[in-house]
């Protein structure tokens, strides 16, 4: 970024961030400072790709006309703890509305690459067309500005997500990669397959412990364009930290927003994993596509129970002090560590474990390792195979593809196999093209195309204006079972006030984690932006940019053709109530009317010129 | 008086997982958390007879208290 003013909000257009565009069909590329169009522009991630795929008319993800755009936050490759993210965002070719559409998506994760990205000089990279043949791109870091260069890619179809990584790391040693696996690959009839992300740990013991932007088929998208990794050389570029920098660090570590995540013998709250000893209390964990049955299977995965037949170490990410990682290996005969297996964080941990009836831990890491090593989103994954495996519970003498139930193991491991490489278009293209093809869509557990996280959707009415997935781009999730928010009122206020904010840290470069409850609007941020970038913002200009850029992608969703009856949860939430979780039911017809009415009263005249 | 308390998660290292506890009439959740020494920023959701409540909240005789840490899922 070039910074050319102190006041961002007022003045954007003095401050430029480097963007390259690549055509892949002709190998031409360019690079441009580009000014600031807004302050959303300046913070970056989502804030400033869905301005620019909003110029756009797609009708179909996979075309020439939709763009890859891997960008980064103003604060990535910062001190700032947390700094490290990554975004790559497009028209995805799994999320669409019903009128055949694709909707603006963008999906985001840590490890180290965002920050060598970020360490080249470039803060923007734009994919147009396709390559005719597969290729990685080397983005590197020379005395002239950063280089960008097509490589062939042959030797590297066919690899997981970490072989792909591994191979790479072999010819450039001081970089970090995002890689595809064979899902992304098979783009054709894998619609969920995400972008795997180098960590040190991984590229230091050589174990497969990517970060994963997971969500909306981006790694699909980039499978499309023939691209199977990214290579990021540049020098670390690690600066003194300042004062207020540390400050804050310090702040994120041990003050409230992160200590919950930090691991148990820290005296942390051991990660999101805990969320299963909470929800189970409310038996809100889902069990068996998403209906909870009242009882204690959920416990069996447990981390106290888990612990005692497998090692678990809690692990970081770069110069993170968070630790947020729960990695879980064998366990040797004397207590040792053995074979690594999987990282256990909530989302992929149930909806590849108790929600598809499986509830050994051994099992549930290597499906997530499955998962994983071929490079598919965990949620979109394992909510369309439990929503085959209900299919299979309800008709159980017409089953469809292996006639795998809830608990079948080993045919849950088939699916995950066949979908990872391209040969299960049902499972791969995602619940909504699977439930509308066998006319059962009640109980597909997606919300306006994209699969719902391990939240019950009972607890979680907010789903329905999430713009980029359940529970990271709209923080209502906790509203009722945290909060115990059931009145129209706190909802009303939830949605379109408070907990949308959460999509600024896709904007800025940082973890959620950094501070999960009150976003980016904050004295923290504020600081971080002063000391790192030199640049003055209040609080307000921060929510307000946070703000317009959370309505841009609600307008974005309705130019892609939905309409407001697809802001919905599944039918089955409201046509047969579960009567086994214990909260106040705030997914009846008449509450959801109400609220719907409600919501888009406030958000509706806001969406006005948005997009132009 | 005595409560039923059940402790959730990383508070029952430690301690308990349900337990019946005496306490003098007119405690609020907040002497039941001090008495335990549950750690205070890891305090996130009561529920007082399956209802949620907050620390203030008085506690009276044989109610079912339940203390959980807070969640947060990624």
């Amino acid at each position: 970024m070039k910074i050319e003013t102190t006041d961002p909000a007022a003045e954007p257009s003095a401050i430029f961030y480097k963007r390259c565009s690549v055509d892949l069909r002709s190998g031409d590329m360019s690079f441009a400072d580009v000014p600031c169009r807004n302050f959303e522009d300046v913070l970056g991630g989502f804030g400033r790709s869905f301005q620019d795929l909003a110029k756009r008319q797609v009708e179909n993800a996979y075309c020439d006309e939709n763009p890859l755009i891997v960008n980064t936050g103003l604060l990535t490759g910062s001190s700032v703890m947390t700094a490290l993210r990554t975004y790559f965002s497009g028209y995805s070719p799994i999320k669409g509305s019903q009128a055949g559409l694709p909707a603006a998506m963008w999906s985001t994760g840590s490890g180290k690459f965002g920050a060598k990205f970020k360490w080249t000089g470039l803060d923007e990279l734009v994919f147009e067309n396709r390559s005719a043949t597969p290729i990685y791109v080397l983005i590197k870091e020379t005395a002239a500005g950063p280089q960008v260069e097509l490589k062939p890619a042959e030797h590297l179809l066919g690899l997981s997500t970490h072989a792909k990584i591994m191979a790479l790391q072999k010819e450039y040693a001081d970089a970090h990669f995002a890689a595809i696996g064979q899902a992304g690959e098979n783009w054709q009839n894998n619609y969920m397959g995400s972008v795997a992300l180098s960590t040190e740990n991984q590229l230091k013991s050589h174990e497969d412990k990517c970060r994963f932007a997971g969500r909306g088929g981006m790694g699909s998208l980039m499978g499309y364009k023939n691209i199977l990794a990214l290579v990021a050389q540049s020098s670390d570029k690690v600066s003194k930290i300042s004062e207020a920098v540390k400050k804050v660090n310090i702040n994120v570590i041990k003050g409230g927003g992160s200590a919950r995540i930090q691991p148990l013998s820290r005296g942390g709250g051991g990660g999101t994993w805990a969320a299963y000893d909470v929800l189970q209390e409310f038996h809100a964990v889902p069990v068996n596509n998403f209906r909870p049955q009242g009882n204690d299977l959920p416990e069996r995965l447990f981390r106290a129970n888990v612990e005692r037949d497998y090692h678990i170490k809690s692990e970081a990410c770069f110069r993170c002090g968070i630790t947020c990682h729960n990695n879980i290996s064998e366990k040797n005969a004397d207590g040792s560590r053995g074979e690594f297996l999987a990282k256990f964080d909530y989302e992929p941990l149930n909806l590849l474990s108790t929600n598809l009836g499986i509830h050994e831990a051994g099992q549930a890491a290597r499906l997530i390792q499955l998962t994983d090593n071929y490079g598919m989103d965990a949620i979109s994954l394992g909510v369309t195979i439990a929503y085959a495996l209900s299919y299979n519970a309800r008709h159980p003498h017409q089953r469809i593809l292996n006639g795998a139930t809830f608990g079948d193991y080993e045919k849950i491991r088939e699916l995950v196999i066949q979908a990872g490489e391209g040969r299960l278009p049902e499972i791969g293209k995602g619940s909504m093209r699977l439930s509308a093809s066998l006319g059962e869509t009640a109980y597909a557990y997606h919300v306006k195309g994209l699969e719902i996280a391990a939240y019950q959707p009972e607890t979680n009415p907010g789903y329905a204006w999430a713009i980029a997935g359940g529970h990271m781009s709209m923080g209502t999730y906790g509203l009722l079972t945290r909060e115990g928010k059931s009145d129209l009122e706190s909802w009303v206020k939830g949605i379109t006030e408070d907990k949308l904010h959460i999509v600024g840290f896709d904007m800025i470069g940082l973890c959620k984690f950094f501070d999960i409850a009150k976003g980016i609007g904050t004295q923290m941020v504020v600081d971080c932006l002063k000391s790192e970038c030199n640049l003055d913002v209040s609080i307000e200009e921060i929510r307000a940019s946070v703000r317009r850029a959370f309505l841009r992608g609600l307008a974005l969703e309705l130019r892609q053709g939905y309409s407001k009856a697809e802001f919905c949860l599944p039918a089955e939430v409201s046509e047969n109530p579960n009567p086994n979780i214990k909260l106040p039911n705030i997914t009846s017809s008449e509450f959801i009317e109400k609220l719907e009415k409600r919501v888009w009263e406030i958000f509706e005249p806001e969406l006005q010129g948005l997009l132009d | 008086m005595i409560i039923n308390v059940k402790l959730v998660g990383l508070f029952q290292t430690g301690r308990f997982k349900q337990q019946d506890r005496e306490y003098p009439i007119g405690i609020k959740v907040q002497d039941v958390i001090d008495d335990l020494q549950l750690p205070q920023q890891h305090f996130g959701i009561v529920l007082i007879n399956g209802v949620h409540a907050d620390i203030n909240t008085l506690v009276t005789a044989g109610d079912h208290v339940v203390i959980m840490p807070v969640v947060d899922g990624g």
